[in-house]
């Protein structure tokens, strides 16, 4: 059993290769600790420099009893086409409870950020994504998946109850709106 | 959020296009005070900086100038207005950051303009956080707001004057203010830009080019409003996007000035070439996936040259921005809650040096003012007034000690009906509550954050909550405290913390990630915005800072980087992008 995660891989900032700024073709690799598939890889950004941005979104299987997934920038290396030349810039390991449980809905769009730990556990740049848990669906009434009409979740019955409602797949927002 | 060019050198990073809220502050108060009554009293006026022949304070190069804009209440009191950004190595420079004042049409406003020369240690630190009194000061001016406006030219030079207010024998320079009402405008434009083929200007690398866009002014003449980060050895450069507001540029038609330079740390930056387009052509040039060449003066004929090197357009988009009063007038709501410090430290309740001790006749204490204060403002914005309220560091009745107890001593609900039952909650806690310890801030803003969370699902994004915490000293769990933050940082809650007493809240600046440094928990996840703020009541109350500024500063830009980052958009639409250039607010 998994989950389907959606994750945006957003930007990055103040990497650093050699203790100086990186100069470029960066790509990013995500997978999560418990799964045995490669995970998924983002396109090579090559103006960004040490302030990459991809805006890519990978989606990536992550086992029920998965507690991380791995974010980790890489740089392709010069002598080499393919991705399999590169070296490691930094790598977060993001643990699963940041997005999935506490009292968020389940399907809720999350903004993250972290520190990149290089090779020496060394502090080296931040990288920002956004992360959405898929929520399985039946039928083709999910719409775009970034945009915020696409939440959803039924609105807790009378005021003050904290029983937490898990993410129910009615697109009651959308109905209402475009009836 | 302002880390991302928190290693550049001060001189290198781009100002004015990075697509910061608007002017959604100044905004935000002026609806506060228009609501309290003060209609139509007065005009925003935006003021343009610009000064010639400074004085050279640097030994090695020129110097670093700021200004800083004063008015000079009636008691003779200054409070701020604002700074302008630093320029770096310049005797002569043109800000681009503008000031914002309030024009009373019935009332003489005086202003003052500091400049000072910013020392390079300094440098790339937000100047808001500069403290003025380790700056060498170059020089000041004088002048009230109407004898600017009323100019022509709404424009006015004034000679730089020594602190004592004479002359003297030396040439301090001048400052020259030009002033100009604030277009209200919801569009703006963003862009990509590049250029091809620039000249080389440097003899041993390339270029290392930069953009600066100037608009022409009705009395003639440019201001610039924006200008690009550096990039460094490249003839080919391409620019991080830039992002116009359209009370920035004007109309669409307005011509710009789109000048490129190579960047000399000297302050010397060598022009490359330029070229006048308005937005529209700018538009025209992505459409078509067109360049336009640059010209430069030509010294022989006074006829302009047209160089080889072009600009292009990227990428182009044109966006409604909305603003905070678009959303709060909309159907959005700020919820507004509040805990109380209820440690040791603030002395015994029933002794009048404590700073709960509750007067008989009336005088309100510290905490009494800060919520009265704090809680007058943001009412305004909570439509049903029931604010949640808690306690913290307190012991409860039960004999034990709790980090977030109901101030109103149900076990049900904590919420009480509007500021009056904030203090009649607080009132009775004093009572049946003693002092204990330690002061944390985790079970607050859990409790807070819980309520925020909720909401994502009930209330569909329409609501966004302010926690307020009052606290008379420096936390215990400072590490657990901004775990805890950086973990809500992805929710809709501000956190507004108010420091009463006279306690030493270096530490809790912190907290505040105002220096540019975003907040890290242990475990390495980083805030994805900033959402604490620190206000000290001791600066308030010796008036360098009114009330409503200092809480609707940081603020709307909270509320508006949640409400844009998810992309949610007020529930009526106010106005269509083609209208978008009239008043905000009628």
């Amino acid at each position: 059993m998994s989950r389907t995660v959606e994750v945006t891989v957003l930007s990055a900032e103040n990497l650093q290769m050699n203790r100086k700024p990186a100069r470029g073709n960066t790509f990013v690799t995500v997978h999560s600790d418990a799964s045995t598939d490669a995970g998924a890889v983002t396109k090579v950004d090559s103006e960004g420099g040490s302030y990459p941005s991809w805006n890519e979104k990978v989606v990536v299987n992550v086992p029920l009893h998965a507690r991380f997934i791995s974010v980790e920038v890489k740089c392709k290396t010069s002598s080499s086409s393919s991705l399999t030349g590169s070296n490691s810039v930094g790598v977060a390991r993001i643990p699963v409870s940041d997005f999935i449980g506490g009292y968020v809905p389940e399907n809720q769009l999350h903004f993250l950020s972290y520190r990149l730990w290089d090779g020496n556990v060394r502090r080296n740049g931040v990288i920002n994504i956004s992360v959405r848990v898929k929520v399985p669906e039946r039928s083709s009434c999910s719409s775009s998946s970034m945009s915020f009409a696409a939440v959803t979740g039924v609105p807790v019955a009378g005021n003050g109850s904290t029983g937490v409602v898990t993410g129910i797949p009615a697109l009651w927002l959308n109905y209402q709106r475009n009836p | 959020m302002g880390g991302c060019f928190s290693d550049m050198e001060g001189g290198k990073q781009a100002v004015g296009g990075l697509g910061k809220g608007a002017n959604a502050q100044n905004d935000a108060v002026d609806f506060f005070f228009r609501s309290q009554g003060f209609h139509q009293m007065f005009t925003q006026v935006e003021l343009s900086l610009s000064a010639s022949s400074l004085l050279d304070r640097d030994i090695a190069s020129k110097s670093d100038p700021m200004v800083v804009v004063f008015a000079k209440k009636r008691d003779g009191k200054c409070e701020e207005l604002g700074r302008t950004e630093v320029i770096m190595n310049s005797l002569n420079p043109e800000w681009i950051e503008k000031i914002s004042v309030a024009f009373h049409f019935e009332i003489v406003q005086p202003l003052e303009f500091h400049v000072y020369d910013i020392d390079t240690k300094y440098h790339g630190i937000p100047t808001k956080t500069l403290k003025l009194g380790d700056q060498d000061f170059l020089g000041m001016a004088s002048c009230t707001l109407s004898e600017i406006v009323t100019k022509r030219s709404r424009r006015l030079t004034l000679r730089l004057l020594e602190k004592s207010g004479n002359g003297g024998p030396r040439n301090l320079g001048e400052i020259t203010v030009h002033a100009e009402e604030t277009v209200a405008s919801r569009s703006v434009v963003e862009m990509v830009l590049r250029c091809s083929r620039l000249d080389n200007k440097d003899v041993f690398s390339k270029s290392d080019p930069f953009l600066r866009i100037s608009r022409m002014v009705e009395s003639g003449g440019y201001i610039p409003i924006c200008k690009t980060e550096v990039i460094n050895d490249n003839l080919n450069p391409k620019w991080r996007p830039v992002c116009l507001g359209g009370h920035k540029f004007g109309s669409k038609e307005n011509p710009l000035l789109i000048e490129c330079f190579d960047f000399n740390s000297s302050g010397d930056h060598v022009l490359i070439g330029k070229m006048q387009k308005s937005v529209a052509d700018l538009e025209k040039l992505y459409k078509e996936r067109r360049g336009a060449n640059f010209v430069i003066s030509s010294t022989s004929h006074g006829k302009e040259k047209v160089l080889k090197g072009e600009l292009f357009v990227d990428q182009y988009c044109e966006k409604e921005q909305f603003s905070f009063i678009d959303y709060v007038s909309n159907g959005f709501e700020l919820n507004f809650m509040v805990a109380v410090d209820f440690t040791a430290s603030n002395g015994n309740p029933l002794h009048s040096d404590s700073l709960h001790y509750i007067d008989a006749h009336g005088r309100l204490n510290s905490y009494q003012k800060a919520i009265m204060e704090v809680g007058e403002v943001i009412q305004f914005y909570d439509s049903d007034r029931r604010f949640p309220a808690w306690g913290f560091g307190g012991k409860i009745p039960d004999g034990t000690v709790s980090h977030c107890f109901n101030l109103n001593g149900s076990p049900g609900t904590s919420e009480v009906a509007g500021v009056e039952g904030i203090m009649d909650a607080y009132g009775s806690a004093l009572r049946s509550v003693s002092l204990s310890g330690p002061t944390l801030f985790g079970p607050v803003i859990n409790m807070a954050a819980q309520i925020a969370g909720q909401s994502l699902t009930s209330h569909n994004h329409t609501m966004y909550y302010v926690l307020l915490i009052i606290t008379d000293g420096v936390v215990t769990d400072l590490q657990e405290t901004i775990n805890a933050l950086v973990k809500k940082s992805d929710l809709p809650l501000s956190i507004l913390i108010v420091g009463v007493g006279n306690a030493d809240f270096k530490s809790m600046e912190v907290l505040d990630a105002d220096n540019g440094h975003r907040l890290e928990s242990s475990s390495g996840r980083i805030a994805t915005r900033d959402i604490v703020q620190f206000v000290s009541m001791r600066e308030v109350h010796s008036g360098q800072i009114s009330v409503v500024q200092a809480l609707l500063e940081e603020l709307p830009e909270q509320f508006l980087s949640f409400m844009r980052s998810r992309d949610v958009k007020p529930l009526s639409q106010p106005s269509h992008f083609s209208q978008a250039s009239t008043s905000s607010i009628q």
